[in-house]
Formats: structure tokens, sequence, C-alpha cells
């Protein structure tokens, strides 16, 4: 039997490691690797101040919500036995984001810090019944996407409406712009609770990489292999949503993060989910905190422009390919 | 002798009407019929893959499959799909290995499995770029690796070549002689008049069951399938 991949575990975390060494030293203010430590370490108050308040909070919640977005879409290509299936082409981020924003609009955030990922949650889950409605499992891939698309025409008008009749409150319609566009400016460590939920989630998955193997090949087959299917599903389905709805409500909707990174890893270690649930996991955080340092490098474009810049290109590829 | 398979009062709405069939161990079964009499349903229900359409009980040997849990169920019996649709590229040898998933994936037999369908030189390849027949020889494969003693084929033979063809009824009567109980749908009623057992089906309901000679008659042939049969010389193969 094949072994966990624990080089490439090892590769991943390193290069995530060196990703983060590059994020918290890069910025309006360069700090030398010397300052970087003396300021975690508060013997550099002015270093610290940067480090603890502003780059360690955004590295943390841009790795969290890179790791739940890539797993959110892992879970949903496997559960729809779909390469291109992922949160944000199905709508389920779109259904997050249409949350957030009720709650934002309803001055709910205000009240209570988890106001804004509690009704993120309830959208991407209002999100999810409706794609189970309109594509069966095993969908193909015209059915996922065209319901994709008429959801996120839909969860669009919900999100536009609520802007439109909130315009007189200038401060709550910045606040809806912002989850619209996806990004993780003045994050704070708030956000990082908020998102830290994601890691009991993504360790949830851990164990499940076995099944999804036999499930991605087949809802009957796997159960006659010994998976029970409807649990499996249940357990898939419920992580991959809450995944996504906590990334959602910190970051906004942030696209192409669930489709690129397990395609690209599945190219690289193959199909089996024993691997790829980890590595997706990682990898995820990787292309999110990477995307990140490009924005910021290229002077400050927001996290979600960025992933759709790689991403949108890569999509493309992948559709003609698969027409093959 | 011993029950392996026994459906009582199984319907499925539109699919099965109030079927009722046991079959004995150690045997090879063929399952006969018509397109659209139900063949495909009546092995799904067999393999207790229906429990949400189908009403009636199915047992195997003595005991219901109601009370017999998910992991048990895959050490017992196998079920091969007519047709399966891969999305992602695993190894012939993958899919093969997860025939043991219920045996906490201990690779048992896999390479035996491998052998007896031909396919150890193309174990490394990804399934979704197989041709019709490796696909098929690759599910087959599989149920077999689980060693589970009642196997359940849906149209095992429809896209293997003549010699794959003939290997896999000399593996389903080995299996037999080594107490296994193996069913299988098929068209070919030359290759059905071979087998030790029948289940003619016909509009979801049971025709006949019973020996060949005794459920291959001209006239229920020509009832059932519209077609005039006789018995006389014409091409045999067999394996060398």
């Amino acid at each position: 039997m094949k072994t966990p991949p624990q080089g490439l575990v090892v590769a991943g975390f390193s290069l995530l490691l060196l990703l983060a060494v590059l994020s918290l030293s890069f910025g309006d203010v360069r700090l030398s690797p010397g300052q970087l430590i003396d300021g975690l370490l508060h013997r550099d108050e002015f270093a610290a101040t940067i480090l603890w308040q502003i780059r360690l909070p955004r590295l943390l919640v841009a790795a969290l919500v890179g790791a739940a977005l890539s797993g959110s879409g892992l879970v949903m290509q496997a559960y729809f036995r779909n390469s291109l299936a992922s949160p944000g082409l199905l709508g389920v981020s779109a259904g997050g984001a249409a949350g957030a924003v009720v709650a934002i609009a309803l001055g709910l955030a205000s009240f209570s810090l988890f106001a804004v990922p509690f009704f993120a949650t309830a959208g991407a889950f209002a999100a999810t019944l409706v794609v189970l409605l309109l594509a069966r499992r095993g969908a193909s891939t015209e059915r996922l996407l065209l319901a994709g698309v008429a959801l996120n025409a839909l969860l669009g008008a919900v999100t536009s409406y609520v802007l439109s009749a909130h315009t007189l409150t200038y401060e709550r319609n910045a606040q809806v712009l912002f989850w619209l566009l996806g990004g993780l400016e003045d994050r704070s460590w708030e956000h990082v609770w908020m998102a830290a939920a994601v890691v009991p989630g993504a360790l949830l998955l851990l164990p499940l990489g076995r099944p999804m193997d036999l499930l991605s090949l087949g809802a009957k087959e796997a159960q006659s292999l010994g998976v029970d299917v409807s649990r499996l599903r249940r357990w898939l389905l419920a992580l991959s949503t809450v995944l996504t709805a906590l990334a959602t409500a910190v970051a906004g909707t942030v696209g192409f993060v669930g489709l690129i990174v397990p395609h690209i890893l599945r190219l690289i270690v193959g199909p089996e989910h024993r691997r790829l649930v980890p590595l997706s996991l990682i990898g995820g955080a990787v292309f999110v905190v990477g995307c990140d340092l490009a924005g910021r490098a290229a002077g400050g474009l927001r996290l979600g422009i960025v992933t759709a810049l790689v991403g949108g290109p890569f999509f493309l590829w992948q559709l003609g390919r698969s027409e093959r | 002798m011993k029950t392996a398979l026994r459906l009582e009062n199984i319907s499925v709405p539109g699919r099965l009407h109030a079927l009722s069939l046991s079959v004995d161990a150690g045997k090879v079964v063929g399952l006969i019929g018509p397109n659209g009499s139900g063949k495909s349903t009546l092995l799904s229900v067999a393999a207790g893959l229906l429990p949400g359409a189908a009403t009636g009980r199915v047992s195997w040997g003595t005991e219901p499959v109601s009370t017999i849990g998910v992991l048990e169920r895959a050490r017992r019996v196998a079920w091969v799909p007519q047709e399966a649709r891969f999305e992602f590229g695993f190894t012939v040898r993958s899919v093969v290995a997860q025939g043991r998933y219920a045996h906490g994936d201990d690779g048992a037999g896999v390479d035996e499995a491998l052998a007896r369908f031909d396919l150890l030189a193309v174990s490394g390849r990804p399934v979704d770029r197989l041709s019709g027949g490796e696909r098929q020889r690759v599910l087959l494969a599989r149920a077999v690796a689980t060693a589970a003693p009642l196997q359940l084929w849906d149209e095992p033979l429809a896209s293997l070549d003549p010699r794959h063809g003939l290997e896999l009824l000399a593996l389903a009567r080995s299996l037999a002689r080594a107490g296994g109980t193996l069913v299988f749908s098929l068209h070919d009623l030359r290759l059905a008049q071979e087998l030790d057992f029948l289940v003619l089906l016909e509009g979801g309901g049971l025709r006949a069951v019973g020996a060949p000679a005794e459920v291959l008659t001209p006239d229920r042939v020509r009832a059932v399938f519209g077609v005039e049969s006789r018995l006389q010389s014409s091409l045999c193969l067999s394996l060398p």
C-alpha cells in the first residue's frame, strides 16, 4: 500500500514557511530578518506593532482561507465526480457572500463577532442545497456549470438588492463592496479567530481521503465496496460548505482557489485522496499566501483579483482540455 | 443445498413486481430477459443497493441484508455495474485494490485478480484511458479481489472479446466449485445454455427458473424474445 506523501507534505510546509517569512518581511516598511525576529519577540516595538497588528493576522487569515477553499474544492470534485466543481463556480461562495452581506446590511455585524460567519454559513448551505437539487450526483459538467451560473446570478441579485436598498449608509456599503471584491486588507485577530474553525474542519477531513477515492468513482460502487455513502456524503457536504463559508466570511469571495489547487496537485501526485487531502490543504495555503504576496508586490491588487487573474485562464485551459 | 441468495416479494415501482427467487450456493446462474425486463434492477436489489425504492426482503444465506453492516456486506457480496464512468485517472491497480477496502486495504489477492483478468501489463495505466472491454475487466477484477462468496455481475460479457469472455466463464466455474455463487446477466442465449441455472425475467416479473434446458424451450424463447430457436451444429469456441 502507498505511504502518505510525507516528503511532499514537508516540502509544502517548507514552501509555506518561506512564503510566510517573505510575507512578513515585505510591505511599505521592509523588515530585515533580524528585525523580523526582534519584532516577533517584542524586542523591537516598531517592528512588533507592524507584525503583530497587521502582517501576522493577515498571513494567518490568508493561509486559513487558502486551506479552506482548496479543501472545499477537492471535496466537491469527489462528491460530484467532476474535476471542474468548486465553491466559486457552483455558487457556494456567492451564497456565503450573500449571507455575509445581509448580516452587514442588517447591522448585525457590529453586534457579534460571529454574526457574519453564521450568516455566511447559512447562505452557503442554502446555495449547496440548491446545487444539489439542480445537479444530481455524478452530474455532467454542463449541468453543474449551468446550475452554478444560474445560482451565481441569483445570489448576485440578492447582493445587488441589499446594496441598492442601503445606498444611504455609506459605511455599510463599503463593507459590502469588500465582500464582493474579496481581499485581506485590514485583517485583525478577530478575523483570525473567526477563521480558526477551519483547523478542526480540516482535521475532520483528513481521515475521509480513502473513502473519497471510492466515492469519486461512483456512489453505488462505493456502497457495494463497504463505504457508508449517505453518511460520508453528509460529512463531505457539511465540511465543504462550512469551510467555504468561513473563508468567505473573513475574506469575501475569492475565486478559483478550490479549482486550481486540487487540479495542479492531481497532476503532480495522482488522484488518490489520501495524498490529495493533506496536500490540498497545505497547497491552498501556499497558493493564497503567494497570491497575496504577488498582489501586494504589484502595488496592492486585491486577493480576489489576483486569484481570478491566475485561475480564469487556467479554468478556460482545463475546459478546453476536457473537451478532448 | 445451501441458499446463497433469497429474494422475497421484491417490488421496485415501474421495474420489478412482487418477485421472489432463491439461488443455491455453488452455482453459476444466468439472468436473462429482453431489454428493460428488470435484470439490472434485480442485481442492484440483490446487492442491497436500492434501499429507498425497493420493498420486500433480501437475504444472503439466512440473514436479511438489512441486519448486516455496510462493511460486512462488502465482504460477502460483490456487485459489478454494467458500465462505469471514471472521472479521475486512478491506476488500474489502485481501482482493483479498492476491492480490499472492507478488509482494511490489506492488498490481498490484488495481483492474482490483475493476472486473472490479464491486466498486469496495464496495471499502471489510468483507468480513464482504457477501452470499454478493459474497463469492464478492471471492474470484474475489483469484484473478484473482494473475495466475496456471492458475486453479482451486470452484463459482464457485453464488451469482452471471445477469449476474455470464455476466461470469465471458466473463472466463474472455478469460483463456484470453490463454494462461491455467481449471478450475472447476459444476452447470449447460446452461452446461457451452458450455465448451471437460469432465471428468465419478463416485464419486471419472473417468467421461468431452472436448468437451461427447462427454461429455454423453443416456445418460451419465441414468446419472450420473439426469435425462433433450434439446436444445431454451429461455430463452437473454447479455450485451448
